[in-house]
């Protein structure tokens, strides 16, 4: 295991920041942290690289605890905290000089920051001075940081913030290429930044652990019912009886007229049935048009929402598995 | 520790500060200089430095008012403490890079005693020994300065903290005389910066003054990386 969290709690006075949160990551996983600004993820991630102590519980990298052997561990991690600790009076070269310098890193020192520098795209700034940099760039600069000394593993805390839609896409597939030999673990509250990139995803609000799985079972474990959305041209009575009348369908809501004579219909099947071939079937056979038919289970949107908005949550969603 | 060392002096000259630190030293330095040779006896210039122990009381906390303040505004104690090095290093980098930046004045003061020398030949001695006094209340200052920094984000309250308590230091041996009871007048004279400083203003290597202002040094050092390390328990 590369990263263990063992039942961490964070106490700030009264107020529990955290709340007895564990989980574990091999090698070369990206577990995405999930949940709405304030929930604990920075204070996790705080806590994994030493900034901040836990009240109670421990973690431990690469297998050295991260308060007994504090500098071991440290050596393992490299950190993008939520703001880049960026000096605004130093060059972007003299900076990550200085980084290279202060983690005792070995590696030769020109051909290392060289890469890092050509692999977030900041070789043509690296005589600038930080201070004039644009956002995008200073939050390049902070990820070249935490790259420096090629720690075995990543914490981004946020790491998208503040990029346009062209350098998230790069960002995203730097850190899909660093997955291959590191263990990242990024936070964001933006639902498809973690979808696109991380393995297992684990959800925190309130300072507690709510879900943790994969994309693909956090979808499908809210709910075993089929959702369809179609868009059918033809007298709305007809088509609402008809639609009504297939078997495997247990509800039919009419959203309303969406487009001149058409109107888009919500249905909801029965347990486990798909509803999409029953109604292509129905659309043909009584020949009326169909616009539009999206497949709407519960995205992990929904999920997400569902999780953080209200406190109960099924249990077999917290069972913390190992990635 | 080496790596912060490095970076703060950069930082010390790639800002104003440095310069304006050093400069406005030498320009006092200067000044009193002048006086030396208008009186024409190279016999005053060991005095020099015991005139510019207030001066340099008052501008030392400019120096170090920005050492831990900014990088907790900054937020950029955060790449440093999770950086795989010691609190200690951290602290001793800081306070390295600000002394080194006193020594640099004090070495240049002496350029003015060189040129002298050739035409007198001044007390080298106690020259010398006066300046070891000034770089060594020099460095128990900028320790205190350190830690007054890491207690808080803002430069304008860690410059302000650091001029009282060097204002304090100063004065407080003016009250030993005020004081009746033994005990505390013993314990004003005995952290009395100035009470400290005369010793070597009169040539004098006084033992217990060099083990008290390097006492100072690590007891701030040590309080230093203590409240750093305090951010973490918080």
């Amino acid at each position: 295991m590369m990263i263990e969290v063992h039942r961490l709690t964070k106490r700030y006075g009264e107020n529990v920041a955290l709340n007895n949160i564990s989980f574990s990551a091999g090698e070369n996983t990206v577990i995405g942290f999930l949940g709405p600004n304030g929930a604990g993820k920075s204070t996790t991630m705080n806590i994994i690289t030493g900034y901040l102590s836990a009240s109670s519980g421990w973690v431990k990298v690469g297998g050295f605890d991260t308060v007994d052997q504090p500098n071991e561990a440290k050596k393992l991690i490299g950190y993008l905290p939520e703001l880049p600790p960026l000096y605004p009076d130093m060059t972007v070269r003299g900076y990550l000089n200085f980084v290279y310098e202060l983690k005792k890193v070995t590696l030769p020192r020109e051909k290392h920051l060289r890469e890092i520098c050509a692999l977030v795209k900041i070789l043509d700034v690296s005589h600038r001075l930080i201070g004039n940099l644009s956002k995008g760039y200073r939050q390049r600069v902070g990820l070249a940081q935490a790259l420096i000394g090629n720690p075995p593993v990543l914490i981004l805390d946020e790491p998208t913030v503040g990029l346009d839609p062209k350098q998230i896409i790069e960002v995203r597939n730097l850190i899909k290429n660093l997955s291959k030999n590191h263990t990242v673990i990024l936070s964001s509250h933006i639902l498809p930044e973690i979808q696109a990139v991380a393995d297992r995803i684990l959800i925190i609000n309130n300072g507690s652990l709510v879900a943790d799985g994969t994309p693909f079972e956090l979808e499908h474990s809210m709910s075993a019912q089929h959702h369809v959305s179609v868009r059918l041209e033809g007298a709305m009575e007809e088509v609402e009886k008809a639609l009504s009348g297939l078997q495997s369908v247990q509800t039919v809501r009419n959203i309303g007229e969406k487009e001149p004579g058409v109107w888009e219909y919500e249905l909801t099947g029965k347990e486990g049935k798909d509803l999409r071939r029953p109604i292509f079937a129905l659309a043909a056979k009584r020949n009326w048009p169909m616009l539009s038919m999206t497949s709407s289970d519960l995205s992990l949107e929904d999920v997400f929402l569902r999780l953080t908005g209200s406190a109960a949550v099924p249990d077999d969603l917290t069972k913390g598995r190992d990635a | 520790m080496t790596a912060i060392a490095k970076k703060e002096l950069k930082s010390y000259f790639l800002s104003p500060i440095g310069y304006v630190f050093v400069g406005v030293l030498l320009l006092l330095f200067g000044f009193y200089y002048y006086q030396v040779l208008s009186v024409g006896s190279s016999s005053f210039l060991p005095q020099v430095y015991s005139v510019m122990f207030i001066w340099c009381m008052m501008l030392l906390p400019l120096l170090t008012m920005r050492s831990f303040s900014d990088e907790m505004r900054n937020h950029t104690d955060q790449g440093l403490l999770t950086a795989p090095i010691g609190v200690g290093g951290i602290v001793f980098g800081k306070f390295l890079a600000a002394f080194l930046v006193f020594a640099i004045a004090m070495v240049l003061s002496l350029i003015p005693i060189v040129i002298i020398s050739f035409f007198a030949s001044p007390d080298w001695a106690a020259i010398l020994g006066t300046v070891l006094g000034s770089l060594l209340y020099g460095a128990a200052m900028i320790s205190i300065g350190v830690f007054i920094s890491s207690l808080t984000k803002s430069q304008i309250v860690a410059a302000i903290g650091t001029f009282g308590a060097s204002i304090f230091l100063l004065v407080i041996n003016q009250l030993s005389s005020l004081v009746t009871n033994t005990v505390l007048a013993g314990v004003i004279t005995w952290i009395s910066f100035d009470n400290r400083y005369q010793p070597f203003a009169k040539g004098i290597l006084d033992l217990s003054s060099i083990v008290f202002f390097l006492s100072v040094v690590a007891i701030f050092w040590f309080l230093t990386a203590r409240k750093l390390e305090s951010k973490r328990w918080g």
